[in-house]
């Protein structure tokens, strides 16, 4: 395993990289920056502030010391010796490692970065699961045992939805299944902005963190929204979450703005439009929605920020109560899609490769991607059916119920595809099945929901829970680990062995729907969101939820562990094993170094399994 | 074509035994109804699930399709035999339907329940028979004032506040934050959601806003009874968001007005 230079702007002198003098593990110097700058920015807000009585670390010093921290952190890491010195003419020392030690510092190889996000969103996986599971121990009885008080349940479901959706959800099937696919598949050696990512991607452990240690400043009750007004009584914890996600969003907002250009500007020779693989449309209708929407949750989080600390009454009485919620849903709809859409688009990515069938109605695929996204824009308000005036009630339910138009084509394409193929059920394949069984009862039970006089009884209860559970983990969780296992032998060069890896399918699968069924049940009977405790006649059902829930929690753990055990010593695989025509399987397996060394010319479309067509690729040396 | 009727016919059939399911089953979609509008609401969920069932059942069926029928047999390797890259009639089937699945259901039930819902809510206030309460919400308790009989705030023997209803009445709530109209006491709170799941309808209370929610109550029931018959904060509003709940009793018209002869007398007697 060698690092070739060519795909890495840093290796213009044309040195082989080499390993270089040990020196200190960057992301421990990265820490103590970050230790400096938190100090250093800390004190001297607290220095300057005319407040008498306020204590060491305080609101407004904690968030410049966070920031400080966070420059220490990035530039610690790389960004100082590969960023800021050469951007002011002084030599570049910097030079990426071989082997292991590489994915642990700063590189602008996009499979390295692609690996980072998705391994920093691998732990924002487990310890936004440990916070689900203290949940669900909780709710197994009526009234409150595990946690002292209800505020630390209630920190408790806003760290496991913040870190789920901001460090999962968005990232990883984006920052990281994306970077690490997407040069390749448009047949390009590097990402556009390389150099940005390889620093993008240290953000996310960074946010995570935040998050993660909120609970220290303080119990913060408003759940994964953080909305105002509640916000500004919460404890000081509910800043760490504005910052967290504030990072955890710019880290995404950089990977949308580099997918964007490598799909526009890096695609290879003959590699069309109308070629352009399925995954990759995917990409570039959630990095639409990322670019759009991205920047304006930003912006609501400074100003609740400020809301904050300062004080401002932006969204009192005396401002508006509703205005923040109707900003984050702004956001937070088309954040949904953000987190589907590649799910979409990876069934349509594989199942053609899988069934060895032309993918059926193309075109229409691509236009369900670009009109789910189009249409996001203009439904926020259905998450605020009982809370917003009667005007606007059916106009936003009208969108909402014309969404799973062309959601539905996913569908649409998915089963043209597999009619009368011949389809391969492995491992991959079936949790693409099972990717659209799950995802199926989501978008259905979401039928129910658009309606708002139904919305009216179910909202704010359980079912909804179940409802978003259905369509992220059914959906995105599940395609995720169709793609981990379907991308294996290109990841490490190794594969897995089917049996165990079905049997870890199965394991999810029904140990997801035994849980998250019974939210609808539950939620119909009368449980309400956001509660520790209870009435009593709901204790039984959530106990045996719980069960189910911890079945689940292990069978993930089940199925991260056999993916890693067949990263480090499965069995070799074959360079191709599934026959796939899409460019990324021309680069050798496992993908280090350069992707192509001849340009890679694309002659043909990628999905047609008929037996006159030709290859899609052709190489001239 | 013998995959194309096979399948059709298999998809008729289970769709008409899984609707006739879904038809008995929907039917306790809602679990418990207390109230015309909770009726209201569990008839357009019914037919919702009646329409989405034949959708649930022919997706999953192609699902089963393909693990069995279309499932590759051991030792071909071959690419499949049919390529179809486009199939008009199948494509423009499939968008025609789900548009017209989707305006149809936004006309039925989604406008004409919310449709209905309002016109009840103005036939209650020109009714001289409608019953008004007042809900005042506060982190982290509810209070029910009934300014048409002059109680100022209902409470029950132990002196928790609690909500009394005359059943077959009209009743329109009228939601408030607390505060005295200063502006500054409506300005520290924050939204909170008032929900009687046996009721089917909840409605937020925004603080400086005032919102109205319309009821008819239908089955003489309390708290004690049945869980679902509770009045029950639903929007996350701090630490006390938990426990922010009050006890409900739904009651013949005559022990209602009873009721209200005893609570004016604690009231005048404290
Ligand atoms: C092991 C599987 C999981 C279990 C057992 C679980 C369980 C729960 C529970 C019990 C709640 C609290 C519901 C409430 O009272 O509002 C919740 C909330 C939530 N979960 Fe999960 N969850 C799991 C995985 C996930 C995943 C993978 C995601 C997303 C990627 C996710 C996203 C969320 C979100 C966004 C919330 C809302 C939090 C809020 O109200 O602020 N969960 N989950
Ligand atoms: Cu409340
Ligand atoms: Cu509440």
């Amino acid at each position: 395993m060698s690092v070739t230079p060519g795909n890495s702007p840093l290796q213009a002198t044309g040195e082989l990289p080499v390993v270089p003098r040990r020196r200190m593990s960057p992301p421990m110097k990265g820490v103590i920056w970050a230790a400096i700058g938190f100090l250093l920015l800390n004190s001297i807000v607290s220095g300057i502030d005319p407040d008498v009585l306020h204590s060491y670390v305080n609101q407004v010093s904690v968030v410049f010391g966070w920031m400080g921290a966070m420059v220490g952190w990035l530039f610690g890491v790389g960004g100082w010796d590969a960023l800021v010195k050469p951007a002011f003419g002084f030599p570049l020392k910097w030079k990426e490692t071989v082997g292991w030690r590489r994915y642990f510092e700063y590189s602008t190889d996009h499979k390295v970065i692609g690996i980072q996000y998705m391994v920093s969103s691998g732990l924002g996986f487990l310890i936004a699961g440990i916070a689900a599971m203290m949940m669900r121990l909780q709710l197994m009885s009526d009234h409150m045992w595990l946690f002292q008080y209800s505020k630390g349940y209630l920190t408790t479901v806003g760290v496991h939805g913040t870190i789920m959706m901001f460090s999962v959800g968005t990232v990883f099937m984006v920052g990281g299944l994306g970077n690490y696919l997407i040069p390749m598949m448009v047949g390009s050696n590097s990402s556009a902005f390389s150099r940005l990512s390889g620093i993008s991607v240290w953000m996310v452990p960074a946010g995570i963190m935040t998050v993660a240690f909120s609970p220290l400043l303080g119990d913060w009750t408003t759940g994964w929204r953080g909305y105002q007004p509640l916000a500004s009584q919460d404890g000081d914890g509910i800043i760490f979450y504005y910052l967290g996600v504030f990072i955890l969003l710019l880290s995404s907002l950089i990977v949308a703005l580099n997918l964007v250009a490598t799909i526009v500007f890096k695609r290879a020779p003959g590699l069309t439009w109308n070629r352009l693989p399925m995954y990759a449309w995917g990409m570039l209708a959630v990095s639409f929605l990322n670019i759009i929407w991205i920047p304006e949750i930003m912006m609501t989080f400074i100003l609740a920020l400020l809301a904050k600390i300062v004080p401002l009454p932006l969204f009192t009485a005396v401002g508006s109560p509703m205005v923040y919620l109707q900003m984050f849903w702004l956001f937070g709809h088309p954040e949904v899609y953000i987190v589907v859409v590649p799910a979409l688009a990876l069934w349509m990515e594989i199942l053609p490769v899988l069934s060895k069938k032309t993918l059926f109605a193309r075109q229409w695929g691509v236009i369900g991607l670009v009109f789910v996204m189009l249409l996001s824009g203009m439904v926020w308000a259905h998450h605020l059916f009982p809370t917003q005036g009667n005007s606007t009630i059916l106009p936003i339910s009208f969108f909402t119920e014309m969404i799973s138009i062309p959601t539905g084509f996913a569908f649409m394409v998915a089963i043209g595809t597999i009619w009368k193929s011949k389809f391969t059920l492995n491992t991959p394949s079936l949790l693409v099945l099972m990717s659209m069984f799950n995802f199926l009862i989501g978008g259905l039970t979401g039928v129910f929901l658009a309606d708002p006089m139904v919305n009216m009884q179910l909202h704010d209860t359980f079912f909804v829970v179940g409802h978003f559970h259905y369509t992220i983990i059914g959906g995105m969780v599940f395609s995720s680990f169709a793609a981990m296992y379907y991308y294996l032998p290109k990841f490490s060069g190794r594969t897995f062995n089917d049996k165990w890896g079905q049997f870890g399918a199965y394991w999810i699968f029904i140990a997801f729907n035994a849980t998250f069924f019974q939210f609808f049940i539950v939620g119909l009977r009368g449980m309400n969101r956001w509660v520790p405790v209870y009435p009593h006649y709901l204790m039984w059902q959530n106990f045996e939820i719980s069960i189910c829930a911890f079945l689940l929690g292990f069978g993930f753990l089940y199925n991260i562990g056999y993916i890693i055990w067949a990263w480090v010593k499965g069995p070799a695989a074959e360079e191709n094993p599934w026959k796939a025509k899409t460019l990324e399987w021309y680069a050798p397996s496992p993908a280090v170094g350069t992707n192509f060394e001849t340009e890679p010319q694309v002659v043909n479309g990628f999905y047609d399994y008929s037996d006159g067509a030709g290859e899609a690729v052709v190489f001239q040396s | 074509m013998g995959d194309f009727w096979g399948f059709g016919i298999i998809w008729v059939v289970l769709s008409v035994i899984a609707d006739w399911i879904a038809s008995i089953v929907g039917r306790h979609f809602y679990v418990f109804t207390a109230s015309v509008q909770a009726q209201e609401g569990q008839a357009a969920a019914s037919f919702l699930l009646m329409t989405v069932v034949p959708i649930f059942v022919f997706v999953v069926m192609m699902l089963f399709y393909a693990l069995f029928r279309f499932r590759r047999r051991k030792g071909d390797t071959g690419s499949s035999t049919s390529q179809v890259k486009f199939n008009k009639a199948y494509v423009g089937l499939w968008v025609t339907l789900s548009l017209v699945v989707n305006l149809f259901l936004f006309v039925h039930p989604t406008a004409s329940a919310m449709q209905v819902y309002w016109q009840e809510g103005q036939a209650y206030n020109k009714s001289s028979n409608e019953l008004i309460v007042d809900v005042t919400a506060q982190q982290w308790g509810w209070s029910f004032s009934y300014p048409q009989y002059g109680i100022q705030e209902s409470v029950d023997s132990n002196g928790n506040d609690v909500l009394y209803l005359p059943v077959d009445r009209p009743v329109k709530f009228v939601l408030n934050s607390y505060g005295d109209g200063d502006g500054l006491s409506e300005q520290i709170d924050v939204i909170h959601s008032f929900w009687i799941p046996a009721f089917g309808m909840k409605t937020d209370v925004i603080p400086g806003e005032t919102r109205y929610e319309y009821i008819t109550p239908t089955v003489i029931s309390d708290t004690q009874q049945n869980g679902m018959m509770r009045v029950q904060c639903a929007e996350v509003c701090g630490p006390g968001h938990p426990y922010m709940e009050s006890n409900l009793h739904v009651v013949s018209q005559s022990n209602f007005a009873s009721w209200v002869q005893q609570q004016l007398k604690l009231q005048s007697g404290s």
